[in-house]
């Protein structure tokens, strides 16, 4: 893989920065200054065009400002996909840890268990979950979990697994260095990187899976403000109001973009001669 | 090449258009209607589902059917007399009836319907809209006597729904599968049920009524999205659609080619209480969130416009009396009623709302935001269609919720409901349920009116529901469609008229 980037990668690559740092913004200042709360109805100003005075991104059905429940829209993409992508990583990282250091029992197991999950369509498996769980943002959350945990398990197997059979490892085992000390010298550093690098192109996943949840109704409920719903409840309106559609569209489709972008970025320089990672 | 392709070119398009010319009429060519869902079966005595109903009406005949002023009127029965305590009721069958597969109708058909229906073993949901039905016998081949056992002036109206259609007594006596392949003796046959995307109707040449059905034929295409139906409307996919959304409404008045057909609808529109609970067990507290409802702006901006009600009657109803004036939209009303209530107001009210239906979730948010500025804390809860069904209907599992009742042809069938102790408001009142039972009982319509009146306005008085109105129902229509009947009461259709328009 090439070491050095092209200058036009680059520049998307400031793109995809700024458009983070602008949902960042946006999602932890807006709730706190807009006059606004995200479910404050005025039904003498439904269906408001973006531009009008008082509301930037206009109003929608009820009335509601589109801007303030963009942003708190991001607050919910954040927490629901956040804790999400967090339990997959609490539960996938110990599993592909000791799946990587236990060979002859354990290994089979897990993979086992991994692979069967793997072979599950995402957003179905996600839907079985919740129809067990019931809606809403903390299931969808869980389902996220559940969802993107062989895939860190699996990663992180496989990390585990080099990293031993590095010499150093060897021979600090050699040396009767004991078990839980190993792991937290010498496999946690070498897996961490690229688990932040799953983490963060999966949490682009989750955003989306989140707002498909949403948009079919096994999400978060109205009124709350998520981008999912506002899509859902703007298939009504396409023809009176557009932008209820368009705008958390493209919010959403913004974010994805720069968060895959960021995630690819980061998973080349890892690659790419970080210190703490081999060349491979 | 080319200018010979240009003229195979016209040449085609001359002779299609010839052949267009030729078969001017139009009129054996099925109608093809959008329907929102996927009836559950085909079967009329099995369900209370009205999608069921708006299919099988146009498969089966009941004894009497309402007229388009809700008038009762002759159908399989050309005539009928009551005794005078109306408790024996004598129905003339009308002669040279076919049903579907060949055999006759005769009285033989229309008792072996009826036991079925009030078969335990069937268990027919809507056995007990009958009501205390004796016995039903042949007198001979035309003729029919139901026996009561005490008088019941909703009978009729009873046997013009669409649950009392006319079944074939061989068929019955085979156990055959009415839910999948229906046979009756209506204008239309049943063709095929493509699950979730169609259901073919032919039409029946051999239908009793002159000059009906006039069209070759109906499909209902099973289209749940609205703006897909409301897409294949304005290009002609459609020529009826059962769904246009409140804002689509301009779109289909405007454009040249559809027509938008606008009845008063047979629902009330509520927001129930469950009256068991604190503090909904008040009846400050309940008048209290009726002052709090602007029921104009929930008709408006959730149903597409109504007409605001002021108790448990659709507007249209001949028995409906207008209350509307009883604790209208007066929010510091409601805040002095609440702080005057003995009864804890600080709690946290559910509202339930039913997910499948966007209406009233989006009445849901308006009453929760209309509630909540009053004072009151709310929240708002979507479940899923069975679960309202079982948890908020069939247990009162609830706090608030909100629905539309469906109207029955006889105010029995809604106000009934109310003076069981095991209806889901969990309301009861001693002297209301003497009022409906009296009314029941009473043939003559002045009468029943007065009793209802009063009924009504102790409903009116005691609020178990926020009375919301009734909306309109729009259909939208291709403008070639002519004499299209939709009976706002059955919430059914009635293509027996329906004939195309060629320009």
């Amino acid at each position: 893989m090439s070491r050095y980037r092209r200058r036009g990668d680059r520049g998307i690559l400031y793109i995809a920065v700024a458009i983070l740092i602008a949902a960042a913004l946006s999602a932890l200042l807006v709730p706190v200054f807009s006059p606004y709360t995200p479910t404050e109805q005025n039904l003498e100003l439904r269906f408001a065009p973006p531009g009008s005075e008082g509301h930037l991104l206009g109003t929608d059905e009820f009335g509601r400002d589109v801007a303030t429940r963009l942003a708190w829209g991001a607050w919910a993409a954040a927490q629901t996909a956040g804790g999400g992508v967090l339990l997959a990583a609490l539960i996938g990282v110990p599993l592909g840890v000791a799946a990587g250091l236990e060979r002859r029992v354990l290994d089979p197991v897990i993979a086992l268990v991994v692979d069967a999950a793997l072979s599950f369509p995402g957003v179905l498996l996600a839907v079985a979950i919740i129809a067990v769980l019931g809606s809403g943002a903390v299931q969808v959350s869980i389902a996220l979990g559940i969802m993107f945990a062989p895939l860190f398990a699996r990663t992180v197997r496989a990390e585990t697994l080099s990293v031993s059979q590095e010499g150093y490892v060897e021979i600090s085992r050699g040396l009767g260095t004991r078990t839980l000390r190993r792991i937290c010298m010498h496999i946690v550093p070498n897996v961490l990187p690229n688990v932040l690098v799953i983490a963060t192109s999966s949490f682009a996943i989750c955003i989306t899976i989140e707002a498909a949840l949403s948009f079919l109704g096994l999400g978060s409920a109205p009124p709350q403000p998520t981008w999912g719903l506002m899509l859902r409840d703007a298939r009504n309106y396409l023809s009176v109001a557009p932008h209820l559609a368009i705008l958390p569209g493209v919010v959403l489709g913004l974010c994805v973009f720069a968060l895959n972008t960021v995630g690819d970025a980061l998973s080349e320089y890892l690659d790419s001669g970080h210190p703490d990672t081999s060349n491979t | 090449m080319k200018r010979l392709l240009l003229i195979l070119l016209i040449t085609t398009v001359g002779i299609s258009q010839l052949l267009a010319f030729g078969q001017s009429e139009r009129d054996d060519e099925s109608l093809r209607l959008a329907m929102s869902g996927n009836p559950d079966t085909l079967d009329p005595q099995a369900t209370p589902g009205t999608l069921t109903f708006q299919v099988t009406r146009s498969i089966y005949d009941t004894l009497v059917e309402p007229d388009v002023d809700g008038e009762i009127v002759p159908a399989l029965a050309a005539s009928w007399e009551a005794d005078d305590d109306a408790t024996v009721w004598t129905f003339h069958l009308r002669e040279g009836v076919r049903f579907h597969h060949g055999a006759d109708l005769s009285a033989d058909d229309v008792v072996a319907t009826f036991e079925r229906m009030l078969d335990e073993e069937f268990a027919s949901p809507n056995a007990d809209e009958l009501g205390p039905i004796e016995n039903i016998q042949a007198i001979d081949d035309h003729t029919v006597r139901i026996t009561l056992g005490e008088p019941y002036a909703p009978l009729l109206a009873s046997l013009a729904s669409s649950w009392s259609a006319i079944l074939p007594a061989d068929l019955v006596e085979e156990e055959h599968d009415f839910g999948a392949v229906p046979v009756g003796t209506g204008p239309f046959r049943f063709r095929e049920w493509v699950q979730d995307s169609r259901i073919v109707l032919d039409r029946h040449d051999g239908y009793w009524m002159d000059g009906a059905p006039q069209i070759g034929g109906v499909v209902f295409f099973i289209i749940e999205e609205p703006s897909v139906q409301l897409q294949g409307l304005l290009t002609g996919d459609f020529d009826v659609i059962d769904t246009v959304q409140p804002e689509s409404l301009d779109r289909v008045r405007e454009h040249p080619e559809t027509r938008l057909d606008e009845t008063l609808s047979s629902l009330a529109m509520v927001l129930s209480m469950n009256t068991r609970r604190e503090p909904l067990d008040s009846v400050d507290v309940r008048r209290a969130i009726t002052h709090a409802v602007n029921k104009e702006q929930v008709l408006d901006i959730a149903y597409g416009g109504g007409e605001v009600g002021g108790t448990f009657m659709d507007t249209g109803d001949v028995y409906h009396r207008d209350f509307s004036d009883r604790y209208p939209y007066d929010p510091d009303a409601a805040r002095e009623l609440l702080a005057g209530a003995d009864a804890d107001v600080g709690r946290t009210l559910t509202i339930a709302v039913p997910q499948n239906y966007e209406a009233h979730v989006n009445a849901g948010q308006l009453y929760q935001q209309m509630l909540e500025d009053v004072g009151l804390d709310v929240e708002l809860k979507l479940v899923e269609w069975s679960t309202w069904l079982s948890d908020v209907y069939g247990d009162g599992d609830f706090d608030l919720t909100v629905i539309g009742h469906t109207g029955k042809l006889d105010p029995e069938g809604r106000l009934g409901d109310l003076t069981s102790e095991r209806f889901y408001t969990g309301w009861q009142n001693a002297e209301f349920n003497e009022l409906v039972r009296a009314a029941r009982r009473t043939a003559d319509v002045e009468e029943r009116q007065e009793l209802y009146a009063e009924a009504l306005e102790i409903l009116a008085e005691e609020v178990p529901m926020v009375f919301t109105g009734t909306n309109y129902r729009y259909i939208g229509l291709r403008r070639h469609v002519r004499d299209f009947h939709m009976d706002g009461k059955l919430d059914t259709y009635d293509f027996r008229r329906v004939h195309f328009l060629n320009e």
